[in-house]
């Protein structure tokens, strides 16, 4: 449904991403983690197309299906309601819809809030209503709970897991976070300098890593 | 004492000369600005929020321009509109659509440099959200301008400032001449030769006031937008 082939991003001479060969399974949650610079949001932006690769293809279905939410989402200035409603665009019961998918991230009682007044952790659980609002074939989220509690981050990954389930949507979402990635991921991709080190099930990844640059990176967790 | 009630007797008195200096001072900062807000700020907008080869070198000259002095261009227009210039037939010079023209030479480029930077610093993001919820280019251009509103409307109303207080370019494309081309700036600078301090002052607190209002409708409008 989703795969790219040969990719490589350069920036100033430096290899950002270098993925000969990935593909992603229709309906499958996917957590790709990694140090900082590992690559995540370069693959999420190149799989999204906010990002040219220098050179290598990426293939999409359905590109119409495609919801991606960046690392920082912009609030817009305008309510809540309204920011969630910008993603069902004339869809004629957008405003129960988008009600009903604030209600889900536990954000129904801000409807009627100014978005750029939001919180970091509120702007971001706004932010996945706005993905969910409608139903997609994938889900592209870069860190969507780097800046949510733990009761935002337990609402957001309950929200993920009940959407994804009941839409058949594939879910590809970066963090830093192994017990994250166990709890939301079926398939792991640990990425380092730009490239795919390990890839498997959650479990199998983040509990018998093969590699030296994932086993450090897993000991602080388990630590 | 004396000289207080001279300045608020030209104040709120009927003086015609005044009356007119501050008409035509408005009459040609509004048009000017106007002019300017609609050439720079759609111009600032594609510069800030596009990604092309020869971006940089624009930026670089568009700051340039930023810093022209009111004199050069005056200069210019001068040149232009002079009898020997390449527009001298439309018989422009020493009106006050040679002070316009002038003051848009001025203006644009910094309404196009500040809308290009209030416009780089928000596009990149509301581009990439916006496009992560699947809206359209043309659709995604629209709430770039619409987010970055209120900061249109302080680089217009600098835009205004700096036309309000220019005195170089339009002393020398309109002359400061009485009852046609003199404005505020251009009589206060002739009154304070003349030692004539009173009409100097009473011009001075006119200008001052403008000032005022200018700020206080800046802080109202990003105050009632959630901004301020």
């Amino acid at each position: 449904m989703i795969g790219v082939r040969n990719v490589l991003v350069q920036a100033g001479g430096r290899v950002i991403l270098d993925i000969p060969l990935l593909d992603f399974e229709e309906g499958k949650r996917y957590g790709l983690i990694g140090e900082n610079g590992s690559g995540k949001t370069t693959l999420l932006r190149v799989l999204a197309g906010t990002l040219q690769p220098t050179h290598g293809e990426v293939s999409r279905q359905n590109p119409d299906g495609l919801g991606y939410m960046p690392q920082s989402p912009y609030a817009f200035s305008f309510s809540v309601l309204r920011n969630v409603e910008m993603a069902l665009e004339n869809a004629p019961d957008r405003r129960e819809k988008a009600a009903c998918a604030l209600e889900a991230v536990g954000m129904q009682n801000f409807l009627t809030a100014r978005g750029n007044k939001l919180s970091g952790g509120e702007a971001q659980r706004m932010a996945v209503a706005r993905m969910i609002a409608k139903p997609r074939q994938l889900l592209l989220l870069d860190e969507p709970t780097s800046s949510t509690d733990i009761r935002g981050t337990d609402s957001i990954e309950n929200t993920l897991l009940d959407y994804t389930r009941s839409t058949r949507c594939t879910l590809i979402f970066s963090t830093h976070s192994p017990a994250q990635a166990l709890r939301l991921a079926e398939e792991v991709i640990f990425l380092d300098q730009g490239r795919i080190l390990e890839k498997g099930s959650a479990r199998e990844v983040l509990e018998t890593p093969q590699t030296e640059s994932a086993r450090l990176f897993l000991q602080h967790w388990r630590i | 004492m004396d000289v207080i009630r001279e300045i608020f007797g030209l104040l709120f008195g009927q003086d015609p000369e005044l009356r007119q200096i501050i008409g035509v001072t408005l009459r040609m900062s509004t048009l000017s600005t106007l002019i300017s807000a609609l050439l720079g700020i759609p111009l600032g907008v594609i510069i800030g929020s596009t990604d092309f080869k020869a971006k940089r070198f624009i930026n670089r000259v568009l700051h340039t321009l930023m810093g022209l002095p009111p004199v050069v261009a005056g200069l210019i227009v001068f040149l232009f509109l002079s009898r020997s210039g390449p527009l001298g037939t439309l018989k422009l010079l020493f009106t006050v659509t040679a002070m316009v023209i002038a003051q848009i030479v001025l203006i644009t480029p910094i309404m196009t440099g500040l809308t290009a930077n209030i416009v780089s610093v928000k596009a990149p993001l509301i581009h990439e959200t916006a496009a992560g919820i699947g809206l359209r280019p043309f659709q995604r251009m629209l709430y770039i301008i619409y987010e970055c509103r209120v900061q249109f409307i302080s680089t217009v109303l600098t835009g205004f400032g700096r036309a309000i207080a220019e005195v170089g370019a339009v002393q020398m494309v309109g002359g400061n001449v009485q009852f046609k081309t003199r404005v505020m700036t251009t009589a206060i600078m002739m009154q304070t030769n003349m030692g004539h301090f009173e009409f100097a002052i009473a011009l001075g607190v006119v200008l001052l006031g403008i000032a005022f209002l200018i700020n206080s409708l800046v802080s109202r409008i990003q105050e009632s937008a959630g901004l301020a």
